[in-house]
C-alpha cells in the first residue's frame, strides 16, 4: 500500500500542476473570446450596426409607365399595352420541378424549356426570378392569380410593351424604344431595373426626359431569403407626361402613301405662322411595332442595313445638294448687297465663263437676255453664275445661315444633320484646301460643296415666305409658348421680288414648276424646282439610259397660298430625275391633302369657336 | 456493494451522498440552460414551441440522468469503460454502412427508430478509458513507449474514424480532450515536444488530404469577404450581428439579423450570435463567467480528487466544455474556421446535452465516491 500512496502522491502533484498549466491556458482562450467580442461588439459595434440595419431594409424601385405619344388632334401613335407575365423565384417554391408543372397546365410549358428553367435556376442560384412566360392572356393569368396561394414563389407582373398605332407611316417621327445600352446610363435609377425601355431614336428618344416619367419607391423589411416581411414606405411610381405632338396623323398618312410611290423619298409640310410640323415624311420606313418585339439578328440587319435604308430618316439625316431651290439664297445675297437690281438683264449664251473655265446653263443653247424674275421662273443657271460671281462666297453663305440653311434646330427631332454652307473658313479647316472662285459659282446654283436636308429646305421656304425667323416645332405645347418669330430684316422689296420669280415658275409659261398647278383651285402657289446633279454625267443624261444611282434628284420648295402664306412644302425624291416631273406634280397631290385638312381644322376651329360662343351667350 | 473496499470502513447513505452532489456545478449549468431556452423562445419568433420547451424538458431529464449516474459507485463505471468505447468504436466504424446522411456527411445511426450518433457516446467511452488507463497504470510506468502508443491508440482511432465521415469538429474534440489527459496524467513533457515538431513537419500533408469542403472552410476562414455570398456569408453576417448588438444588445426579441434569418442554424451552432446581437456585449460575458465557473468548478474537484480516475474524468470533462465553448464561440467570432460544433448547455440538441450531462454525472460519481478505494492492481485484468 506504501508503493501505491507514494505513487498516488507523486500523480496527484503532477497532475496539480499540469491542471493549472491548462487552466491557464484556457483563462488565456477566456481572454482572447472576450477581447474579440469587445473588439466586435463595442470598438467596431458602429461600424456593424449600419450593416445589419442594410441587410433589413430592401428598397424596390417601381417603373414608372411611359407617357403616349399623340397626334395634333389626340389620335394616338404611341401607347402602352399591358402585358402579363409569370415568374417564379425558386428559392421560395417547394419544389421548382412541381410548381412548373402546375404551371404548366395554365400556360403550355414544353419538357425542354422546364429543363431549361430548371438549369437556369441552378445556374443563377436560387434567389433570381426566373421568367416562366410572359404574353400571357388575362385568362391565364387569372388562373394563376387563383393558384398562387398554393404555389408560393409564384409571381404575376404586368409589364408594358411600347405600341405604336400610327404603324409605318408615323416610325421615321416617333421612333422606338429599346433597352437601356450601357452608354445611356445616366443618374436615374429607373435605367437600372430590370426590362426598362428608353427612347431609341425619333420623339421617343428627343423627348425621353418628359415620356420617362419618375420611379416610385417601395422600401420594405426583409428576412435573409429576401421575403417581404413588412412595408415601411411607399411612394408611387410618377407616369411619364402625355406629349402632343403638332403632327397631323391622316395627312402623314397621306403623305407617306404618296411618298412610298418613290423610291427613296422625303417630304416636309410646315406652318409658316407657328412652324408647326404637320407632316414629316421619309421612304422607305418601318414598322416600329417590330422593334419592341422580340427581333432576330437576321431581321434587325435587314432593317438598319438593308437596302435602300429603310430606318434612315431622309427628312432631317439626308443631305443633298439643294441645286436650283438653293437659287433664292443666292437672289437675296445679291439684291441685299446691291449688286444686282431685280429689272437687270443678263445675257445666257448657253455657258458662262471665268478664268479658263466655262460653265453651262441646263438650257444648252441659252436663254437669252434674262432678269431675276425670269431665271426663276426658267431656272436660268448663267445669271445666278454671274451673281453669285459678284456677291462672293460669304454674303451667299451668311444669307444661307439666315434662311435656316447649316443649322440644326432644337424640336425635339435629335440626330439632325447640319448640312453643309461652304465658306473659304469652312473649306480650309474640312479639307485643308483654299477656296477657288468656280467653288462660288457652282454654290450659286446650289452645287458643289452645299448640301441641305429637306426640313432645312422647308425651315428656308417658310423664312422667304414670311420674312420672319421660322423655326419648327414638334409638340403643340412649344407651339403655344411662342411668341411670333422675329423679322429676318430683308428689305420687303427684295424678298417680293424673289417670291415674284417663285410665283412665275408656277403660272407663267416656261416655268419649270407649273406642274404644280392645280386646277380650279382659289389660292395661288410659288415654288421652285430643283434638279440636283450626283455626278457629271452630261453626255449620258439627255438619253434617259442612266442607273437610278446616277440620276439627278428631283426637289422641289413652295409654299401658298401666296398673298397670306400658310404652309411651305419641301420634298426630294432621291435619283427622281427631274425637280418639274418627279418631284412637282407630287407635291400637287400632298397640297390637295392639305388644303383638305385646312379644310376640315377651320370647320373645327368654326364650331368649336360657335359652341364656346353658346356657353358664354 | 460488498466487495467495494471503503477508505473510512463504510459506505456512505443516499442522504450523504446528495449532500455531497456538486450543486454549484449543477446550478451553474441550469443558468446556461435557462439561457439556452430564453434564447430559443426569442429565436422561434417569441415562442416555447419547437425548441425552447423541448431544450428545458431534456435538461431536466438529462439532469436526472447525471444524479443517477452520480449515485452509483465509480467501480461500475469503470468496469464500464471498455465495453462503452469498444460499442462506440464498433458503431462509428458501421457509419459509412447503416448511417444516415446529413448536410454532406454521414454522422447518424438509427437503431429500433431511435437515432444517435456514435461519435457522442465516444466522447465518454473515450474520457472512461482514458481515466481507467491511468488509474490501473503505476506512476512510474505511464511514459513508457508501451504505454503511451496505447493510449495514443486509444484516441487516434476514433479520431480517423470520425475524420472520415467526415465530422471535423468530433475528430478536433477527440483529439484536444484526449492529448489534453494524456498531458494531465503525466506522461513525458518530451513526448508532446516531439509531438508538437512532428504537426508541424507533417501539416502541408495533412492539408493536401483534407477534403475540399474543409480545405474551402479554411480558406473561407482565412479571408470571409472575399465571397460574402458563398461559404464567408454565415461569418460576415454573424460578425454583424454581434456589432449591431453593441454594448447592451438590441433587446430580447429584436435582433433583426436574427430574427429575420441572416444567420444560419441560429438555434444550434449560431445561438451564441444571436445572443451577442440581443444581449450585446453584457450578456456574452455573463455566459463567458458562467462557463468560467463551471470549469473552475471542475478543476476544483480534480485537484481534490484521491485518485487518478476522478482526477482525469474531471479534468477532462472539463476539457471537453472548455474544447466545445472555445471552437463554437470562435467560430461564430470569425476567430476560426466554420466547425460544426454546438455551445454546450445553451444550443439546442438532444445529443450532445445528453453526452455532457453524462460527463458531469461521473464526475459527481467520483467526487461523491472519493471514500471509494479504486483498484489499481486490477489493471491487467481488465486490459
Amino acid at each position: 500500500m506504501a508503493y501505491g500512496n507514494l505513487s498516488d502522491t507523486r500523480s496527484k502533484e503532477i497532475f496539480s500542476r499540469r491542471a493549472i498549466l491548462i487552466g491557464s491556458a484556457q483563462v488565456a482562450g477566456f481572454g482572447l473570446l472576450a477581447g474579440r467580442l469587445y473588439q466586435l461588439q463595442v470598438l467596431q459595434g458602429q461600424y456593424y450596426a449600419p450593416l445589419a440595419e442594410n441587410n433589413r431594409i430592401s428598397i424596390q424601385l417601381l417603373p414608372p409607365v411611359r407617357g403616349r405619344i399623340l397626334d395634333r388632334n389626340g389620335v394616338v401613335l404611341a401607347r402602352n399595352e399591358e402585358q402579363f407575365a409569370v415568374s417564379i423565384i425558386p428559392a421560395l417554391t417547394a419544389d421548382l420541378s412541381e410548381t412548373l408543372k402546375r404551371i404548366s397546365e395554365i400556360v403550355p410549358l414544353s419538357k425542354q424549356t422546364q429543363q431549361q428553367l430548371l438549369a437556369k435556376a441552378k445556374k443563377h442560384g436560387t434567389n433570381r426570378a426566373l421568367v416562366a412566360g410572359d404574353n400571357l392572356s388575362f385568362q391565364q393569368i387569372a388562373a394563376i392569380n387563383v393558384l398562387a396561394p398554393q404555389l408560393p414563389g409564384v409571381e404575376t407582373q404586368t409589364t408594358y410593351r411600347r405600341r405604336y398605332p400610327g404603324g409605318k407611316s408615323m416610325a421615321h417621327v416617333i421612333g422606338y424604344t429599346g433597352d437601356v445600352s450601357s452608354r445611356a446610363l445616366d443618374d436615374d435609377p429607373v435605367l437600372r431595373l430590370p426590362g426598362i425601355k428608353v427612347g431609341k431614336i425619333g420623339v421617343e428618344l428627343g423627348f425621353e426626359d418628359r415620356l420617362r416619367g419618375r420611379a416610385g419607391r417601395r422600401k420594405f423589411e426583409v428576412d435573409a431569403r429576401g421575403r417581404i416581411i413588412r412595408d415601411l414606405e411607399m411612394r408611387d411610381a410618377q407616369a411619364g407626361d402625355d406629349l402632343r405632338l403638332t403632327i397631323e396623323s391622316d395627312l402623314q398618312d397621306r403623305v407617306m402613301s404618296r411618298l412610298t410611290g418613290e423610291r427613296c423619298s422625303a417630304l416636309v409640310v410646315l406652318d409658316v405662322n407657328d412652324g408647326s410640323i404637320l407632316s414629316l415624311g421619309s421612304a422607305p420606313t418601318y414598322e416600329a411595332d417590330r422593334l419592341t418585339g422580340r427581333l432576330s439578328k437576321q431581321e434587325w440587319k435587314e432593317l438598319s442595313d438593308g437596302k435602300d435604308h429603310p430606318m434612315f430618316n431622309r427628312a432631317t439625316r439626308g443631305l443633298y445638294p439643294p441645286g436650283s431651290t438653293f437659287k433664292m439664297v443666292t437672289a437675296l445675297a445679291a439684291l441685299e448687297a446691291g449688286v444686282l437690281d431685280s429689272k437687270e438683264k443678263i445675257r445666257c449664251s448657253g455657258r458662262y465663263s471665268l478664268a479658263d473655265q466655262s460653265y453651262n446653263c441646263w438650257k444648252r443653247h441659252g436663254h437669252g437676255a434674262v432678269d431675276l424674275n425670269r431665271a426663276l421662273r426658267e431656272s436660268c443657271d448663267t445669271l445666278f453664275y454671274e451673281v453669285a460671281n459678284r456677291t462672293g462666297i460669304s454674303k451667299i453663305a451668311s444669307m444661307a445661315y439666315r434662311l435656316g440653311l447649316g443649322q440644326t434646330y432644337e424640336c425635339g427631332l435629335l440626330l439632325q444633320k447640319k448640312g453643309v454652307v461652304p465658306t473659304p473658313d469652312w473649306k480650309r479647316w474640312r479639307l485643308n484646301a483654299s477656296w477657288l472662285d468656280g467653288e462660288t459659282i457652282l454654290a450659286g446654283i446650289g452645287q458643289g460643296y452645299v448640301s441641305a436636308t429637306p426640313l432645312q429646305l422647308a425651315v428656308m421656304t417658310a423664312r422667304l415666305a414670311t420674312g420672319r425667323e421660322v423655326v419648327p416645332c414638334l409638340t403643340q405645347e412649344k407651339k403655344k409658348q411662342r411668341t411670333r418669330f422675329k423679322k429676318l430684316k430683308i428689305n420687303p422689296k427684295h424678298l417680293s421680288a424673289v417670291r415674284a420669280g417663285m410665283l412665275a415658275s408656277v403660272y407663267e409659261p416656261g416655268g419649270t414648276g407649273k406642274s404644280v398647278q392645280i386646277a380650279g383651285a382659289n389660292f395661288s402657289i410659288a415654288g421652285k424646282t430643283g434638279t440636283s446633279q450626283v455626278r457629271a454625267n452630261s453626255t449620258k443624261r439627255k438619253a434617259g439610259q442612266l442607273e437610278w444611282e446616277m440620276r439627278d434628284h428631283a426637289l422641289f420648295v413652295c409654299f401658298f397660298p401666296v398673298n397670306r402664306p400658310r404652309y411651305a412644302i419641301a420634298c426630294v425624291v432621291e435619283h427622281g430625275g427631274s425637280g418639274g416631273k418627279t418631284a412637282a406634280p407630287l407635291v400637287r397631290e400632298v397640297i390637295k391633302d392639305v388644303v383638305d385638312y385646312d379644310r376640315k381644322a377651320s370647320a373645327l376651329k368654326r364650331s368649336r369657336k360657335k359652341s364656346k360662343a353658346k356657353v358664354e351667350g | 456493494m460488498a466487495d467495494f473496499l471503503f477508505t473510512d470502513g463504510r459506505s456512505r447513505t443516499l442522504t450523504e451522498k446528495f449532500a455531497r452532489l456538486n450543486w454549484t456545478l449543477l446550478l451553474a449549468i441550469a443558468t446556461l440552460v435557462a439561457i439556452g431556452t430564453v434564447s430559443l423562445y426569442s429565436t422561434a419568433d417569441g415562442s416555447f414551441h419547437p425548441w425552447a420547451e423541448a431544450h428545458a424538458l431534456r435538461f431536466i431529464i438529462c439532469a436526472g440522468l447525471a444524479i443517477t449516474i452520480a449515485l452509483i459507485s465509480p467501480q461500475v463505471w469503470m468496469s464500464l469503460a471498455a465495453p462503452i468505447y469498444i460499442i462506440a468504436l464498433i458503431a462509428l466504424a458501421l457509419v459509412p454502412w447503416f448511417g444516415a446522411e446529413a448536410m454532406g456527411a454521414k454522422r447518424w445511426i438509427g437503431v429500433a427508430g431511435l437515432k444517435f450518433q456514435p461519435s457522442e457516446i465516444m466522447k465518454i467511452g473515450l474520457l472512461l478509458a482514458l481515466a481507467c488507463l491511468y488509474q490501473k497504470i503505476p506512476a512510474d510506468k505511464i511514459s513508457r513507449p508501451r504505454t503511451v502508443a496505447l493510449a495514443l491508440l486509444i484516441i487516434a482511432v476514433p479520431v480517423v474514424l470520425t475524420l472520415r465521415q467526415p465530422d471535423l469538429g468530433s475528430a478536433v474534440l477527440f483529439a484536444v480532450v484526449g492529448l489534453a489527459v494524456l498531458f494531465a496524467a503525466g506522461v513525458s513533457i518530451w513526448y508532446f515536444l516531439a509531438g508538437g515538431g512532428g504537426v508541424l513537419a507533417l501539416g502541408p500533408l495533412i492539408w493536401s488530404n483534407m477534403h475540399a469542403y474543409q480545405r474551402q472552410r479554411v480558406e473561407t476562414f482565412l479571408n470571409p469577404e472575399a465571397d460574402p455570398l458563398g461559404a464567408g456569408y454565415h461569418i460576415i453576417q454573424s460578425k454583424i450581428a454581434f456589432g449591431a448588438g453593441g454594448l447592451g444588445g438590441r433587446g430580447f426579441m429584436r435582433g433583426t439579423q436574427s430574427q429575420l434569418d441572416f444567420l444560419p442554424e441560429k438555434h444550434t451552432d449560431f445561438i451564441f450570435t444571436m445572443i451577442g446581437e440581443e444581449w450585446g456585449f453584457m450578456g456574452c460575458g455573463l455566459i463567458l463567467m458562467v462557463f468560467a465557473l463551471i470549469l473552475i468548478n471542475l478543476l476544483w474537484i480534480g485537484l481534490r480528487a484521491k485518485s487518478s480516475y476522478a482526477r482525469l474524468i474531471s479534468f477532462g470533462t472539463g476539457m471537453v466544455i472548455f474544447t466545445y465553448m472555445f471552437i463554437n464561440m470562435a467560430m461564430v467570432t470569425g476567430l476560426v474556421p466554420v466547425v460544426g460544433v454546438p455551445l454546450p448547455f445553451v444550443s439546442y440538441g438532444g445529443s450532445s446535452m445528453v453526452t455532457l450531462m453524462v460527463c458531469v454525472g461521473l464526475v459527481m460519481s467520483a467526487h461523491i465516491h472519493d471514500n471509494v478505494r479504486l483498484d489499481r492492481s486490477g489493471a491487467r485484468a481488465v486490459w
